[in-house]
């Protein structure tokens, strides 16, 4: 019991809580659950009006509760946090730095002069949070300088003016030292000043000046406090009039503080929260510097000879002469720094990967494929899937559920658009191994799970079959002598929210979501045929057998071509632009290779990285399509702007459905409206047409809707219930332009730019996931300061 | 002497120009950049010399009327003397009781737990906390605890008094245990146990003795400590008191007065403070 008692918790205590301050304000950003500008508005759910503000503990999605505007408290001291503590220590560093040399070196002067000790003396007098004031209040408040200006201002007035402070003790303690015999017989030996004064005297001060340094800064914490309770926060002070608040721009903890000073009457979360934040930040670097005095104390105090009340009864550890410092075996305190330091990395690593972790919409269906064809001379391909969908969800599953799109084309289906049918033949599913039980009706294939299959979260199927694409179909389709497999496998479906998400295949949009997957696939084909496909690098052509990889992408199309001519362009980064064609239409060929080149280019400036190595186009009849990698073009329509439209909307595709992932059934309007968008886009900053040619297709496409008479519509209603396409393509294109054109100003000087910035911004944010409209809603939102009213007029929530 | 008057000089300019500073600096919204404008200093220390010299304390606007500093400046004076003068000197006293002559006892060890918690948060936090907790007191009991209307007499001032003591008190208290603890080490205390004398006249005379000259050489320290809450706490606690010159206006003068207010304030507690020691030490320590 008496070791416990003599053990130094102050220095772990404090050792630990700093180091968790500086995790924190590494990766506090990072964890931060919202951003500095998103505020909870006044809402019903679940039967109880949420109005801010927020009490602490009360929500999941404001863990700190909210103040008075519904800004989220923990975000805005994860943010905060780092100002507080880096300025802290960047004056304190500044301080100490110039206030210790110069003090060591007057220290040992033989006779300080008055003037420098009456100065002092003049200065200790004045608070220096007040010289501080007197100098900040001018400047601070809606300052029109920088905030990195006023922050650097700050930093170099807060440090100059507390070194004379630092040059009197240091000095003091110097003078002292310097009076000892040691240094007089150093003296004697013929040392220097210089060598005197970095070889006897600093080394015994070492100790003393880390505690000084420690307790400087909280110090400069308590300035920083005492400025923020007369209204002046560390980098600027908004004020607004009528009624007159004040607000910290840089969300610094004791602004935050000052700001919410007036909370001590009511709602006084808002203001104790941050508070024992800054108390904790304070606390954890006295608690250091008092752990570090006991540990030097207990190494050289002398014990009294009286009974007095503060008796350190610390165990000194001592530095022992002539022993080497072994750092292995580990124990006790090198132990639990070295864990220390590994847990800093691990929850840092942990914060960093995960940071993204929280956006968009999560599908707890994780498929990888394995798929294997071999195609006859009739274009029957028998064909292997084996496929691993793994379970992400707490529920245990009682089926699978894939969409097997194949299964509607067969003979007497009811799409008038498919003039042939196809023919598909199921010949064994097994799972995990064994003989499965499934229902396959129109495309919807449910692999019944076996009750002792039903709680393992990775599951092995393989579907055995062989089918055939239909002639002139729609996507998946035979024309002439070329195959286009789209959706020719087994596709698992998504599972959100506790259920499968699976809709049933109707004629027009896309009724199939699926996830990001990996794909393996091995192919057999007769000779004379080529190999086209969404994989990363695809076999040299009229190669007949071959095995093709790809990870992370939506969707696997294949293209099996015979005799059509090829032709390449690179666009940026190497990319490989490839257009295969007959030679039957009236389309250049050159200027649809040059158009495609050109607005990949743009999109690889303007919006981010193409995701991969190589763009394939197939020129064909049938329906203008994108798939990741890959798209289809008519090149014999008569309608030839539609068509160089067309072109550049399948490229943006690439971005808002191939990277940016979507539901096409539920949410088409996400990547439709977006790319539609972005395609104008181009033709309006890209080749700098105007505003009413770039944007004359979903112009046109809304007035369609106004002369049929169809009314209104959101754009976020399922397929189903869907008047006109119009409202999925052409009324986000232009609601987007209408808030460009209304906001840009905040985000720059020219709506083009902006523009393609916002694209470009939610592009980054969302890759690799999926979005819906209301996280669409809260990414504009957020980006361009707009309630979430704004978007009333045509999206639903 | 010359360093006193080097000093009274040194201390003259600080103040004045620190009073000039929201004159001297200036946002150039336009090139948004910071200007400086030194060149005004000298003018403006000659305008407050010739203004002093003619025997009066100048004017200051308050709204829009202008007023005589001289004929408002006597009622906050003397409302800040209050509150510095109580709250120095009982920091001084509960410091050297606890810190000393009650220090070897049991319930002395509770308050010094209390205490050195309470040192490790800085000021202006205990200030909030406990302007929180006299509104929780309130809600909860219906007892007024304070009361932040300047005309509301004791009940204005003694919690400012009271949280104006709390620093110096922490500090002077941390410092005192600490000398005690060092001075507890010598020789001539282990002579005096030897001897057998008491411990509470080994306190007065051995200790204390030894102590006092350390208390004196931070007495400026701990009353700027004092002064430098007492801004926050008048400014927040709606005191009036000299402060009110300082924080309402932008002119030279008033901020000028106000501070050599200040000092003025200082160096009576100063005095104040040394002639307590010397009583004491005339009345209880045997020279």
């Amino acid at each position: 019991m008496s070791k416990l008692f003599k053990m130094n918790f102050s220095l772990y205590l404090g050792v630990f809580c700093v180091s968790v301050l500086l995790f924190l304000c590494f990766f506090g950003p990072l964890m931060a659950p919202h951003t500095l500008t998103e505020m909870l508005e006044t809402q019903y759910r679940d039967g109880k009006v949420l109005s801010p503000p927020m009490e602490p503990f009360e929500s999941d999605e404001y863990p700190l509760g909210t103040d008075k505007w519904g800004y989220d408290l923990s975000t805005m001291i994860l943010h905060g946090l780092r100002y507080t503590v880096f300025i802290a220590l960047a004056i304190t560093v500044i301080k100490m730095g110039i206030g210790t040399l110069c003090g060591l070196y007057i220290g040992t002067w033989r006779k300080t002069p008055s003037w420098i000790i009456a100065f002092e003396n003049a200065w200790s007098y004045v608070p220096l949070f007040l010289v501080l004031y007197f100098f900040l209040r001018p400047i601070s408040f809606n300052s029109p300088l920088e905030t990195s200006t006023l922050l650097g201002y700050f930093i170099v007035i807060a440090a100059i003016i507390s070194i004379p402070s630092i040059i009197s003790s240091v000095r003091l303690k110097t003078a002292e030292l310097h009076k000892s015999v040691y240094i007089e017989a150093a003296m004697a030996l013929g040392a220097g000043r210089s060598r005197l004064i970095w070889k006897h005297i600093f080394p015994q001060m070492k100790e003393t000046l880390l505690v000084m340094f420690l307790l400087e800064i909280v110090y400069v914490i308590t300035i920083m406090g005492q400025l923020a309770l007369v209204n002046i926060f560390i980098g600027g002070t908004t004020v607004r009039f009528d009624p007159l608040i004040y607000l910290s721009v840089t969300k610094e903890l004791s602004g935050i503080v000052g700001q919410a000073r007036l909370n001590i009457y009511g709602n006084t979360h808002i203001l104790i929260i941050p508070l024992i934040v800054l108390l904790f930040t304070t606390i954890s670097f006295s608690l250091l510097a008092n752990g570090l005095k006991n540990r030097y104390q207990s190494n050289y105090a002398r014990t009294p000879w009286i009974k007095i009340g503060q008796m350190p009864n610390m165990k000194p550890i001592r530095k022992k002469f002539g022993e080497k410092q072994a750092w292995w075996p580990l124990s006790g305190e090198k132990l639990a720094l070295l864990s220390l330091i590994i847990a800093f990395i691990g929850a840092g690593t942990y914060v960093y990967v995960t940071k993204d972790a929280d956006v968009g919409v999560k599908s707890d269906a994780q498929a990888t494929y394995d798929l294997q064809f071999v195609m006859d001379e009739k274009g029957v391909f028998d064909t292997v899937a084996a496929i691993e969908v793994k379970n992400q969800s707490k529920d245990d599953w009682e089926e699978l559920v894939f969409y097997f799109i194949p299964n509607v084309f067969k003979e007497g289906h009811p799409f008038a658009s498919v003039k042939g049918h196809s023919e598909v033949e199921m010949k064994a599913i097994e799972i995990n191994g064994e003989k499965a039980e499934y229902s396959l009706e129109e495309d919807t294939l449910r692999i019944i799970l076996p009750p002792n299959m039903k709680d393992k979260h990775k599951h092995r199927v393989e579907v055995s079959y062989t089918f055939t694409p239909p002639e002139e179909g729609v996507r998946f389709s035979k024309e002439n002598e070329n195959y286009y497999l789209a959706q020719w496998y087994p596709m698992a479906a998504t599972y959100q929210d506790g259920k499968w998400n699976k809709e049933d295949y109707s004629d027009g949009g896309e009724t199939y979501h699926t996830d990001f997957s990996d794909y393996r696939v091995q192919y057999k084909l007769p000779e004379g045929y080529s190999f086209v496909s969404t994989a990363e690098k695809d076999p040299a052509l009229l190669k007949s057998e071959g095995t093709v990889k790809i990870n992370k992408v939506r969707d696997f199309f294949i293209a099996i071509i015979k005799d059509m001519e090829v032709h390449e362009m690179k666009a940026n980064n190497g990319v490989n632009i490839r257009l295969f064609t007959k030679k039957d239409h009236n389309k250049g060929i050159e200027d649809t290779l040059e158009l495609a080149q050109d607005a990949l280019r743009f999109y690889q400036e303007k919006i981010g990285e193409y995701p991969h190595k190589q763009l394939d186009m197939i020129l064909d009849h049938g329906a203008f399509m994108e798939y990741p990698g890959i798209v289809t073009i008519n090149p014999y329509i008569q309608d030839t702007y539609f068509y160089r439209n067309a072109i550049v909307h399948e490229i943006a595709h690439q971005y808002f459905y191939g990277v940016v992932s979507n539901d096409p059934y539920h949410q088409a309007w996400i990547d439709e409206g977006i790319t539609e968008f972005a395609t104008s886009m181009y033709f309006y900053a890209g080749r700098n047409q105007s505003e009413g040619q770039a944007f004359s297709i979903p112009n046109r496409r809304m007035e369609m809707v106004n002369e049929l008479g169809l009314g209104r519509q959101y754009s976020n209603v399922p397929l189903h219930e869907l008047k006109s396409s119009a409202f999925i393509y052409g009324q986000p294109a232009m609601e987007l332009l209408k808030m460009m054109k209304d906001k840009y100003q905040l985000k720059g000087e020219d709506v083009k730019i902006v523009s393609m910035q916002f694209l470009s911004d939610y592009y980054h944010h969302f890759q690799y996931k999926e979005v819906n409209t209301d996280e669409f809603i809260r990414f504009a939102k957020d980006y361009f300061l707009v309630p979430s009213g704004y978007f009333n007029s045509w999206l639903n929530r | 002497m010359a360093r006193i008057i080097q000093q009274i000089i040194i201390i003259f300019l600080l103040i004045l120009t620190l009073a000039a500073l929201p004159v001297i600096i200036e946002v150039n919204a336009g090139e948004k950049s910071l200007e400086w404008n030194v060149e005004q200093l000298p003018k403006i220390y000659g305008e407050f010399i010739s203004e002093i010299s003619k025997g009066s304390l100048g004017t200051y606007q308050l709204g829009t009327q202008v007023r005589a500093i001289e004929e408002d400046i006597g009622d906050n004076f003397f409302t800040s003397l209050k509150v510095m003068l109580i709250g120095v000197i009982s920091a001084i006293i509960i410091s050297l009781i606890f810190g000393i002559f009650l220090s070897r006892f049991r319930l002395t060890k509770v308050f010094n737990a209390f205490m050195n918690i309470l040192s490790t948060i800085p000021d202006f936090i205990i200030i909030i906390m406990s302007m929180i907790l006299a509104v929780k007191i309130y809600r909860w009991t219906g007892i007024r605890v304070i009361s932040l209307r300047p005309d509301a007499g004791a009940l204005n001032l003694w919690f400012p008094t009271f949280l104006v003591a709390i620093a110096p008190t922490l500090y002077l208290f941390k410092l005192i245990s600490v000398k005690y603890y060092e001075t507890s080490g010598e020789d001539y205390i282990k002579t005096a146990v030897a001897k057998g004398m008491s411990l509470n006249y080994i306190n007065f005379q051995h200790v204390y003795k030894n102590i006092e000259p350390f208390i004196k050489a931070e007495l400026i320290k701990v009353i700027s400590l004092a002064i430098g809450n007492l801004f926050i706490i008048e400014y927040i606690m709606n005191v009036s008191g000299i402060t009110k010159f300082i924080f309402q206006s932008n002119q030279v003068q008033p901020i000028a007065i106000g501070l050599f207010a200040m000092l003025l304030i200082s160096g009576i507690v100063y005095l104040v403070v040394r002639i307590v020691f010397y009583l004491f030490k005339r009345g209880f320590i045997y020279e």
